[in-house]
């Protein structure tokens, strides 16, 4: 690994550090307010890549893990590791990498900027949504003892604000894209 | 900022080493998936808790840590009321408090030195598969903690910017321009670690 991508994986860990500190934001017609932290997974895997945004999720689990508050709420500790949403964030690594899998293999530098949107959708939707909860909820299902059906059910309050999420971070992602580009291209 | 969740103190949980806390959570955490009984559960509940606000947090710190993890227990045990029998939601509430409590008393007696050589230790294997390389992990973790704060002032300048031109502060102006503006800076910052020989490479 070159120092470079050192560097890169440190800040965009810095970044969602800095996303956990800022303010939510609470929309009309969605329950659950909306954290820019949570972003970070698809933002992540659209802007660097699969295996730097991975890394950079380690680094990020790692400061959660040795007891530093770096997630929203000023929360962290291995407490939240042992508690219902652990797998969520130990998911996080997994999800930031298909995330950017995706994102590698769709987005080239010729293609329309329409495509690049719907790329960096899907990336975020199928990263940041579904291999996200496809490890986040039989984890939560297990340490609470939950029924898994009900435990999914239960998490479908939270998809209509992570279609949102991915949306945002679809936007920004391309906007990234457009003014620095740092995603490696894949045939 | 970033504060470590340590808290001061000079109790045997804090004099005990980092390892053995570890390892103690680890067994803990099988052990308790492995019974089912509330027998065995309250007294574990109850030894944890007891360890845990015996550490020198004031009550309100105490709760403040653990708080928002007890009421997402809370919420899904009001909710496994409804489709698993009773004993077994109490069994599930108190192992998922204990082990929470224990995760959080070792959160609270062990400073970020002390895990990052336990992590160290950890990575020592991988390091020698030419995987991952530890110095590179402690450099990383230091350029977070370096850069978090001038992250944040960049931020608030960019909310600053939003207001000086009326502009209403939503999440898709602020964060395209936080993105690019901080890592841009990653080569200059690649530059002068290089420059310095940090790495040797």
């Amino acid at each position: 690994m070159n120092t470079r991508d050192l560097v890169l994986i440190a800040l965009f860990a810095a970044i969602v550090v800095v996303l956990g500190l800022i303010p939510p934001i609470t929309l009309g017609f969605i329950p659950v307010p909306i954290t820019a932290q949570s972003m970070g997974v698809m933002l992540a895997g659209c802007i660097i890549g699969a295996r730097r945004a991975a890394l950079s999720f380690l680094l990020f689990v790692l400061l959660v893990a040795i007891g530093l508050p770096v997630l929203s709420g000023g929360r962290g500790g291995l407490a939240i590791l042992a508690g219902p949403s652990g797998g969520f964030i130990i998911g996080w690594a997994v999800a930031a990498y298909i995330t950017g899998l995706i994102a590698e293999r769709v987005i080239r530098p010729g293609i329309s900027e329409g495509r690049q949107l719907i790329g960096f959708f899907l990336a975020s939707v199928v990263g940041g949504i579904l291999v996200l909860y496809a490890i986040g909820v039989p984890w939560l299902s297990f340490v609470t003892g939950t029924p898994l059906v009900a435990a999914a059910g239960g998490s479908l309050a939270f998809i209509p604000g992570d279609l949102v999420k991915a949306g945002i971070a679809t936007l920004a992602a391309r906007a990234v894209y457009a003014g620095y580009p740092l995603l490696p291209a894949r045939a | 900022m970033l504060t470590s969740l340590y808290v001061e103190g000079q109790t045997w949980f804090h004099r005990a080493p980092v390892r053995a806390k570890l390892i103690a959570l680890l067994a803990l955490s099988i052990a308790l998936f492995a019974t089912n009984s509330p027998l065995l559960l309250l007294p574990a509940f109850l030894l944890c808790g007891g360890l845990y606000f015996s550490l020198g947090l004031t009550l309100r710190q105490a709760f403040a840590r653990v708080g928002v993890v007890f009421f997402t227990i809370l919420v899904l045990a009001v909710v496994n009321l409804f489709l698993i029998p009773v004993p077994d939601v109490l069994a599930l509430v108190l192992r998922l408090m204990a082990l929470v409590l224990f995760a959080a008393a070792v959160t609270a007696t062990t400073t970020i030195g002390a895990f990052m050589d336990e992590v160290t230790v950890l990575l020592r294997p991988l390091e020698r598969l030419g995987l991952v390389r530890a110095a590179d992990v402690s450099l990383a973790l230091g350029l977070v903690l370096r850069f978090v704060p001038d992250i944040f002032a960049r931020y608030q300048a960019i909310r600053e910017a939003h207001r000086a031109r009326g502009v209403p502060i939503r999440p898709l102006t602020i964060i395209g321009p936080l993105i690019i503006l901080t890592l841009k800076d990653a080569d200059t910052i690649a530059a002068a670690i290089d420059a310095r020989g940090f790495r040797r490479q």
